[in-house]
């Protein structure tokens, strides 16, 4: 009960930020966002184009997330469920701000009936 | 290589093994003292020899009139054991060809015409097997795999290890040579064994090695009906290389037994009924299943079923057993399903604790079930009736109010009459409203995967979303079978309209790498006479464990459309080695050492056109996929097999 209230809590959370997210984050770099996103391994779950992806289970898209930053980095540095943990002598807070801005900087998602073979 | 050392002619004497204690009779009456050659005396050893004094053997040896040595027969126990084969209806003998069973080989080919069975030559045994697999799954009966004593059933048994978890039903044969006096120096000791199921006897259902063709007959018959009796597995026989070889002694007393057809148990009346009417009182039932279907009515079975109750139907795939977009399929919501049921019914399911319980991989691994609590737990399935200890593929036990031991499909008849039996206009009105909101919820979950499917749509390397919706677009106007899938790739079920018993035939089984390939083409081998197009998808990794594969595919003509999901890694591995690193806080930029296969990248479509196969790719850029597979696809219904590479991203 106590896990659902907390998620149930983070959901709430990330839906009143949602329109704040950008502004909320730390300047970040866009091209180094990429670069570390790249080599330490985070688009082996969450995809090139922040896709998502599988672990063991289903990872959650990435592109253009509605996740605040503050929240963004919490799961990085104390994850839910069995995505690693990286700590701060791993990847620093100024590398995550770097990520998120890569993140937000990714085209997102397109309005599916605009593809004609999903419509089948 | 080994194969070339198998030849008498290379290490070992080139004695026929027939004459083998003649020779050594002659030598040894050689060493008393009788006449030899001129050339042999030089190379003789110089001290004196005191020859041991001649027993009664030796002396018989001289005396007697010389054994009879005929060079030509006209049957072999070869023979009949073809004629088994053909009574079993077994169509293919997959197999990489060894002396072990030479006998037996040259009997299928000249005594049965190479028909029923009909060689499937195959470049590993682990491919043989495999397909032995994959044709059952699409076929619903099992075909022959042989293979060579001792060496050859060490390359066969990862895959047998597959069938078993899989519950699939393969009839494995090994050569042997039994008798110790018979083997000819050299590889016919190393290649025979006392035992030889010995290794594979904790993951088959039962194994054999007949002394005699009566011997045989009975056990081919028998592990027949024991491997296509539920719940399903692989069997063995290990064959006397005399027993194939040499000729019938007593033709006119050999029978083969009938072969009754299997009747799969069906699981107590009683406990059904009870089954039935606590599905029926739930408010929220919810069905989830396995290894469910096993034929063509199974589907249509479990579908009458959830319509009955208009309940939730949770489908993880291990066979074709619900259509994937029926409106109660809620595969993609078992998350939100499985805590809100008050009453579960778990059908023909492999690991039922892991499907009910959340698991933490983690630095102290913890679990907590998903379900209400007080739900009911109800089992239906076979897997209670036969279990093996050692290999722990019936994974961890879980609670359960009613286990009823039986073939799910067989079962499911009765229980579909009890349910329908206590369901009144009351309940069905309520049941009408839970279908109408399962169903709107089913639809919503429909769009979002289309709209998960849009990320990276334009990416390169292409996403596995649009690789599979690519593909689907290429063959959903045709009678298409889905027969193989790399690791967690979801697309096809979230977006494909599978309604038909034949269009998915599940996993590996035992997750061993190398299935893949030739277990799809096994699938391809059944789907070739009905017409229909094979299609499979497959990882890089699992693809590198058996490319010779493809060499069967073109040797044999076996039309089949094998998409390579190309992400340069073993990426589960990938990403379980980032988890480590991460964990240790430390060199997290170097996961990928061990775990891809790049530097260089592998090009598969020239690895499939040296095989004789058609070759699409690599492709790279997600516009040139459609023009690939349209070109592969036109040598697939010229009845080619192919293969298109895609370079992916991970999953």
């Amino acid at each position: 009960m106590k896990t659902i209230a907390c998620v149930l809590g983070g959901l709430v959370f990330a839906l009143c930020s949602s329109t704040a997210r950008a502004q909320d984050a730390p300047a970040g770099d866009l091209a180094n966002g990429k670069r570390v996103y790249l080599a330490t391994g985070c688009f082996t779950c969450h995809g090139r184009a922040g896709q998502g992806g599988a672990y063991n289970g289903p990872t959650p898209a990435l592109a253009k997330t509605a996740m605040p930053f503050e929240g963004f980095k919490m799961q990085l540095r104390n994850p839910a469920k069995d995505m690693p943990a990286y700590s701060d002598r791993v990847m620093s807070d100024q590398e995550i701000a770097d990520i998120y801005a890569f993140m937000q900087s990714l085209p997102g998602r397109r309005d599916a009936k605009g593809i004609a073979i999903l419509g089948d | 290589m080994r194969r070339t050392q198998s030849k008498r002619t290379d290490d070992s004497p080139t004695i026929p093994r027939r004459n083998f204690l003649k020779g050594a009779t002659l030598a040894g009456a050689a060493a008393l003292g009788s006449p030899v050659p001129a050339n042999a005396l030089s190379s003789a050893p110089k001290a004196n020899l005191k020859a041991a004094a001649p027993g009664p053997r030796q002396i018989a040896a001289e005396t007697q009139p010389p054994v009879k040595d005929p060079v030509t027969q006209t049957s072999s126990g070869g023979d009949f054991m073809v004629d088994v084969f053909k009574t079993l209806d077994v169509e293919y003998l997959t197999m990489n060809c060894a002396s072990s069973f030479r006998g037996l080989h040259e009997a299928v080919i000249n005594h049965g015409n190479n028909s029923k069975p009909e060689i499937v030559n195959c470049p590993h045994e682990d491919i043989a097997v495999h397909m032995a697999q994959g044709y059952a799954k699409i076929a619903g009966k099992p075909i022959a795999m042989i293979c060579h004593g001792v060496v050859g059933l060490q390359h066969a048994t990862m895959a047998m290890y597959n069938a078993w978890c899989d519950r699939v039903p393969v009839i494995v044969m090994g050569g042997n040579i039994v008798e110790a006096n018979k083997r000819a120096p050299g590889a016919e000791w190393v290649h025979s064994a006392i035992d030889p199921a010995a290794i594979v006897r904790d993951y088959v259902k039962w194994d054999d090695q007949p002394t005699s063709l009566q011997h045989f007959a009975e056990s081919a018959v028998r592990a027949y009906k024991i491997a296509m009796t539920p719940p399903m597995g692989p069997v063995m026989l290990s064959l006397d290389a005399e027993l194939q070889e040499n000729p019938i002694p007593d033709a006119e007393s050999l029978r083969i037994p009938k072969l009754a057809k299997v009747i799969p148990p069906q699981g107590d009346a009683g406990a059904l009924a009870e089954a039935a009417k606590l599905l029926v009182t739930a408010d929220n039932p919810v069905i989830i299943c396995d290894r469910f279907a096993r034929t063509g009515a199974g589907m249509a079975r479990l579908v009458e079923l959830a319509e009955a109750l208009q309940c939730a139907v949770v489908d993880n795939a291990g066979r074709m057993n619900f259509p994937s977009r029926h409106p109660l399929n809620q595969s993609f919501r078992r998350g939100t399903v499985i805590p809100q049921a008050d009453v579960i019914l778990a059908i023909e399911m492999n690991d039922l604790w892991g499907a009910l319980n959340t698991f933490s991989d983690r630095i102290v691994r913890s679990s907590q079930p998903i379900t209400k609590k007080g739900a009911k737990i109800i089992t239906l399935g076979s897997r209670d009736l036969y279990l093996k200890s050692n290999y722990q593929d019936f994974g961890r036990y879980q609670d359960v109010d009613l286990a009823i031991a039986g073939d799910g499909e067989a079962s499911l008849p009765f229980l579909v009459e009890q349910v329908k039996r206590l369901v009144d206009a009351g309940r069905k009105s309520a049941y009408e409203t839970r279908g109408k909101r399962l169903a709107a919820a089913r639809l919503a979950m429909v769009e979002q995967a289309k709209s998960d499917a849009t990320l990276g749509w334009d990416a390169s390397p292409i996403t596995t979303a649009r690789m599979c919706a690519e593909v689907y677009a290429q063959i959903k106007d045709a009678d298409w079978s889905l027969v193989g899938n790399s690791i967690r790739n979801f697309w096809p079920q979230r977006l494909w309209d599978f309604k038909k018993p034949y269009q998915w035939n599940g996993g590996s089984g035992g997750a061993g790498v190398g299935y893949n390939l030739p277990a799809s083409l096994g699938a391809a081998l059944a789907n070739k006479p009905h017409g229909r197009l094979t299609v499979a998808f497959g990882g890089d990794g699992d693809f590198l464990f058996n490319p010779g594969t493809l060499w069967t595919a073109a040797h044999h003509q076996i039309p089949m459309l094998y998409v390579v999901q190309n992400n340069r890694a073993y990426h589960q591995e990938y990403m379980y080695l980032q988890a480590m690193a991460a964990r240790h806080g430390r060199g997290i930029e170097k996961a990928d050492i061990g775990t891809t296969i790049k530097d260089p990248n592998v090009d598969y479509a020239t690895v499939a056109r040296g095989m004789g196969v058609h070759g699409e790719g690599p492709i790279i850029d997600p516009n040139d996929l459609a023009p690939a597979l349209k070109r592969a696809l036109a040598a697939v219904k010229a009845g080619q097999p192919a293969v298109v590479d895609v370079v992916t991203d991970p999953r």
